[in-house]
C-alpha cells in the first residue's frame, strides 16, 4: 500500500512537470465550436471555415491587413462582358493526394458551389451564377445571369476540391477528411476534442514561418478559453469576453488583437405601412436617435471595445462610406422637443424586442436603451426572445415595430444596403427613393459611380433613420506574444498567410 | 428473478416510446431549424431545398411515423448540422461521457459513504457538524460556479492541472471532482441518516453484546443494512449525472454527449436531440433495473417473483 502511494506521488510529479508548455512549432487554437464539416463551402460558420480553409483553399482571398482581394489558386480574373468572366489559374499546383489543380477541378468546384442542395448557405451569391466552362487547362469562363458588382467577393468564397477524390468519397466524407492545396494537411480529428493538421511541405506558396502543426480545440466556455490562453495551453483564443480584457492586457505573454467586426448593431424602427406605431413619423425616429447615449453604452458595457457608428451602416473601410455624416449626438432635450413636434409631448409606449444570448451583452444593451428612452418619455415594453425564436421573428417580420439586432452581411456594400430594400425580408423601411439607390448600387459596375450612389444612400438613411445607429462590435482575439503578423478578419475568419511563430 | 427482469424490460418499452413521443413533439414545438442552421440571408429556395433534403417539409404525422419506423431499426436520421447519422455522433462521444460519469460516481461513493458513516458514528460531535455543514454547502453550490472556481485555482493560479480537454488522469481530475461534488454531499447525508437509524437497532446491540469489534459492527453489520436506501439514491442520481455532464463538459471542454446535446438543442438539431434523449432514458432505466436487482443481492429477504 505504501509503495503504491509512493509510486502515485512520483507519477504525480512527473505528470505535472510535463504539463508545461506545448512543443515549439505547434500552434493550438481555441475556438468556440468544433467544426461540423471541414469543407469550407459546407457552411458559413467561421469556426468551420477557419479550420477548413487552412487545408482547402479558394480562388482568391480578401486580406484583412489591407482589405485587398488577392490571388490564391487563381492568378487573375477579367471581365469579358458584363456577364462573362475569364479566370486564369495558377500553374503547377497539386492537391496533397497528387491530383492536379486545373480547370477541370475548378469547373467541378464551381458546379458544386452553384448547386443549392449541396451549398444552401451560399445561395445568396451563387444565385447570380449561370454556368461555368473550361477554356483551356488553366482558364475557365464563368457566365453570370446579370451584371454582378460584388463578384470579386463572391470569387473569394469558392473553394477548390479535387474531383477524383470527391467522386470517390462524396460530400459527407470529404468534410470529415478533406484534401486540398492549402498550407496545412489533415492528420487526425477526435470530434469535439481536437483536430490536428501538419504543414504541407509541398505547398505552392510560402508557408507560415515556425508553425509545424496546427491543433484546433473547441472550448465553448468563454472563461475556459481565457484560462487556457493564460496558462499557455492555447496560443490563439477566439472571441474573448470583454470582461476579461482588462486583466489580459496586463499579461506580457499575451497579445490582444481587437478586430472591428462586420456586425453592425442597431435598433430597428419599422416605418413600414403594415406596422402601425408612432415610429411611422420620421421626427419620432430622429428623436429616438437623439435620446440614446451610444458612447455611454460602449464605455460602460464594452469597456470601450466597440466603435460608434457615424450615422451610417457602412464601415469606414467600405466603398461608399460617407465622410460628411456624423452620428446623432446624445441630446435628450432635442429628443423631447422633436417628440412634442411630432404630437407626442408626453411620449408613448411601445413594445421592444431583443434576443437574449445571441450577441455579446444583448440584454444589457437593450435594457440600457430602454432606460434612456424612458427619460424622454418613451416607455418600452421589453420582450426578451430565445435566439432561435428571435431569428424566426426577424425573418417573418414579427419583430416590428422596434427591436435590437446585429446584422453581419458580407463585406460588399450591396449586402449591407440590400437589408433596407423594401421587399427584403427583414427591412424596417419601405422607401421608394431608397429602393432606387439600392438597386442602382447593386447593378453599377463603375466603382466611382457606385461609391457615389452609396454615399447618397447613406445620407438618405441618415435623414430617414430606419434604425437607431448603435455601434460596430469589436471581436477580441488573444494570442501568444510570439505570434506575429496575425490579423483576423471582421467576419470571424483567421488566416495563416504571412504569419510567423517565433521560437 | 429472470421472469422479473424480463417483465421489467417489457414494461420499459412503453416508457421509452412515451419519451420518444415527447422528445419528438417538444423539438418540433421549438420552431424551424432552418432559422438557426442556415445564415439569415439565404434565399427561400435554398431553405426549401434544405427542408426537403431532411424531410422537414412533410406533415408532422408523416415525419413521426417515418421516425418511429427508422428508430426501431436503430436509425435516427442524419444530423441537420453535421451531415452524419445522429446516432453515430452520439455513440462516438459516449466513451468520454462514460469515463467522466463513472469517475465522478466512483469518487462520490468512495468519499460520500465513509464520510456519512463516520458522521453518523460520531453523531453530534465536531466531526458530524463539519460533515453536515460542508455537505449542505456542497449541495447548494452550483456546479458551473464550482467548475470555473476550480479552473481558476488549480489551473490558472497553481498551474497544477490543465484547464480543459480530454487526456489522461490529470485532465479527468477537475471535471470529475466538480461533477462528483454535489453527489458526495447527497450520498454522505443519506448515508448518515440511514446509519443513524441502523445504529440504534436491536441487532447492533446484540452484535456488541456478543463481543464483535466496533469496525465489524459499523462497516459490516451497520452499513450493509443501511445501504439499500443509499443504493436507491445512487441509482436515481444517474439522472442527475446526465444533467450534470452538460454543464461540466461545456466548462471543461470535455468531448462528450452532454456538450453535443446542449449544442444540438441550441441549433434545433432534432435528430441529435432525439438520439441523446433516448440514450439517456435507456441508461437511466437500465441502471435503475440493476439497482433493483442489487437489492435482492444485498438483502436476501427481498425476492422477486
Amino acid at each position: 500500500m505504501r509503495k503504491l502511494l509512493k509510486l502515485l506521488l512520483i507519477t504525480t510529479g512527473l505528470a505535472i512537470g510535463s504539463l508545461a508548455q506545448a512543443s515549439a512549432g505547434t500552434l493550438t487554437i481555441a475556438q468556440n465550436f468544433d467544426p461540423q464539416t471541414l469543407w469550407p463551402n459546407g457552411t458559413t460558420a467561421s469556426d468551420n471555415l477557419n479550420a477548413g480553409s487552412a487545408m482547402v483553399e479558394g480562388l482568391f482571398w480578401q486580406d484583412p491587413r489591407d482589405n485587398v482581394i488577392k490571388p490564391l489558386l487563381a492568378t487573375s480574373w477579367e471581365q469579358e462582358t458584363p456577364t462573362s468572366v475569364l479566370i486564369k489559374l495558377r500553374d503547377g499546383v497539386t492537391f496533397t493526394n497528387g491530383e492536379a489543380m486545373n480547370a477541370d477541378a475548378v469547373v467541378h468546384s464551381i458546379n458544386i458551389f452553384m448547386d443549392k442542395e449541396q451549398t444552401p448557405a451560399y445561395s445568396r451569391v451563387a444565385v447570380a451564377f449561370d454556368s461555368v466552362e473550361k477554356v483551356d487547362d488553366l482558364t475557365v469562363r464563368l457566365k453570370l445571369k446579370y451584371p454582378y458588382p460584388p463578384l470579386a467577393l463572391g470569387l473569394t468564397q469558392i473553394v477548390v476540391t479535387p474531383p477524383k477524390y470527391w467522386a470517390e468519397v462524396g460530400l459527407e466524407a470529404y468534410g470529415q477528411k478533406p484534401i486540398g492545396t492549402g498550407p496545412f494537411k489533415f492528420v487526425s480529428w477526435d470530434r469535439d476534442d481536437k483536430l490536428v493538421m501538419e504543414k504541407n511541405d509541398d505547398y505552392w506558396g510560402e508557408l507560415p514561418s515556425g508553425i509545424d502543426s496546427l491543433i484546433w480545440r473547441p472550448v465553448p466556455d468563454d472563461n475556459s478559453r481565457v484560462a487556457g490562453l493564460t496558462t499557455g495551453e492555447y496560443q490563439v483564443a477566439k472571441d474573448l469576453p470583454v470582461t476579461a480584457i482588462p486583466e489580459l492586457e496586463l499579461d506580457s505573454q499575451i497579445t490582444l488583437v481587437p478586430v472591428p467586426s462586420y456586425r453592425i448593431y442597431q435598433i430597428g424602427l419599422s416605418s413600414r405601412p403594415e406596422h402601425e406605431s408612432p415610429l411611422q413619423n420620421k421626427l419620432v425616429r430622429q428623436a429616438l436617435n437623439y435620446a440614446v447615449d451610444k458612447q455611454a453604452i460602449i464605455d460602460n458595457l464594452f469597456f470601450g471595445k466597440a466603435v460608434a457608428l457615424n450615422g451610417q451602416v457602412l464601415r469606414s473601410t467600405q466603398l461608399g462610406y460617407n465622410t460628411d455624416l456624423k452620428d446623432y449626438p446624445y441630446d435628450p432635450e432635442k429628443a423631447k422637443q422633436l417628440l412634442a413636434e411630432a404630437g407626442y409631448p408626453d411620449g408613448f409606449s411601445i413594445p421592444f424586442k431583443f434576443p437574449s444570448g445571441r450577441y455579446a451583452q444583448d440584454r444589457e444593451v437593450s435594457e440600457a436603451v430602454a432606460g434612456m428612452l424612458d427619460k424622454v418619455g418613451v416607455k418600452t415594453e421589453l420582450i426578451a426572445l430565445e435566439p432561435g425564436e428571435f431569428l424566426r421573428q426577424l425573418r417573418a417580420q414579427e419583430l416590428a415595430p422596434m427591436y435590437f439586432v446585429g446584422l453581419a452581411p458580407q463585406d460588399d456594400p450591396a449586402f449591407q444596403a440590400g437589408q433596407y430594400l423594401s421587399d427584403w425580408r427583414y427591412s424596417p423601411i419601405a422607401n421608394e427613393e431608397l429602393d432606387r439607390l439600392i438597386d442602382a448600387g447593386a447593378k453599377e459596375m463603375d466603382v466611382d459611380k457606385r461609391a457615389a450612389i452609396y454615399r447618397e444612400m447613406m445620407e438618405l438613411m441618415h435623414e430617414e433613420v430606419p434604425i437607431i445607429f448603435l455601434y460596430d462590435g469589436i471581436d477580441v482575439y488573444g494570442t501568444t506574444s510570439k505570434l506575429k503578423n496575425f490579423q483576423p478578419r471582421g467576419d470571424g475568419r483567421m488566416f495563416f498567410y504571412g504569419v510567423t511563430l517565433e521560437e | 428473478m429472470l421472469q422479473y427482469v424480463v417483465r421489467r424490460l417489457i414494461l420499459t418499452i412503453p416508457v421509452i416510446f412515451g419519451i420518444l413521443v415527447i422528445a419528438f413533439m417538444l423539438t418540433r414545438l421549438s420552431g424551424d431549424p432552418t432559422d438557426l442552421i442556415l445564415p439569415p440571408d439565404v434565399t427561400e429556395e435554398a431553405r426549401d431545398a434544405f427542408r426537403q433534403v431532411h424531410g422537414l417539409d412533410k406533415p408532422i404525422w408523416t415525419q413521426f411515423i417515418a421516425f418511429c419506423v427508422q428508430a426501431a431499426q436503430g436509425d435516427f436520421g442524419n444530423s441537420l448540422r453535421f451531415q452524419e447519422p445522429a446516432l453515430s455522433l452520439v455513440l462516438e462521444r459516449m466513451a468520454a461521457t462514460t469515463e467522466l460519469a463513472l469517475a465522478a460516481m466512483f469518487l462520490a461513493i468512495a468519499i460520500g459513504i465513509p464520510t456519512g458513516v463516520i458522521a453518523a458514528y460520531h453523531r453530534n460531535t465536531f466531526v458530524d457538524i463539519t460533515v453536515r455543514s460542508v455537505s449542505l454547502l456542497g449541495q447548494a453550490l452550483p456546479s458551473f460556479y464550482l467548475a470555473i472556481l476550480s479552473i481558476i485555482i488549480f489551473a490558472v493560479w497553481l498551474r497544477w492541472l490543465p484547464t480543459g480537454g480530454r487526456g489522461g488522469f490529470w485532465h479527468l481530475l477537475l471535471p470529475a471532482t466538480t461533477l462528483a461534488f454535489q453527489l458526495v454531499a447527497l450520498i454522505a447525508r443519506v448515508t448518515r441518516s440511514c446509519m443513524l437509524d441502523v445504529l440504534g437497532q436491536d441487532y447492533i446491540r446484540t452484535a456488541r453484546a456478543k463481543g464483535l469489534g466496533e469496525t465489524t459492527i459499523v462497516w459490516i453489520h451497520g452499513l450493509r443494512n443501511a445501504f439499500i436506501p443509499v443504493l436507491t439514491v445512487i441509482g436515481l442520481q444517474v439522472g442527475f449525472l446526465m444533467g450534470g455532464v452538460v454543464v461540466t463538459e461545456t466548462v471543461f471542454s470535455w468531448p462528450g454527449v452532454g456538450r453535443l446535446a446542449i449544442q444540438a438543442i441550441y441549433a434545433r438539431d432534432f435528430p441529435v436531440v432525439q438520439a441523446v434523449v433516448l440514450l439517456f432514458a435507456l441508461i437511466f432505466v437500465v441502471v435503475n433495473l440493476i439497482v433493483d436487482i442489487l437489492y435482492a443481492v444485498l438483502d436476501p429477504r427481498i425476492g422477486y417473483r
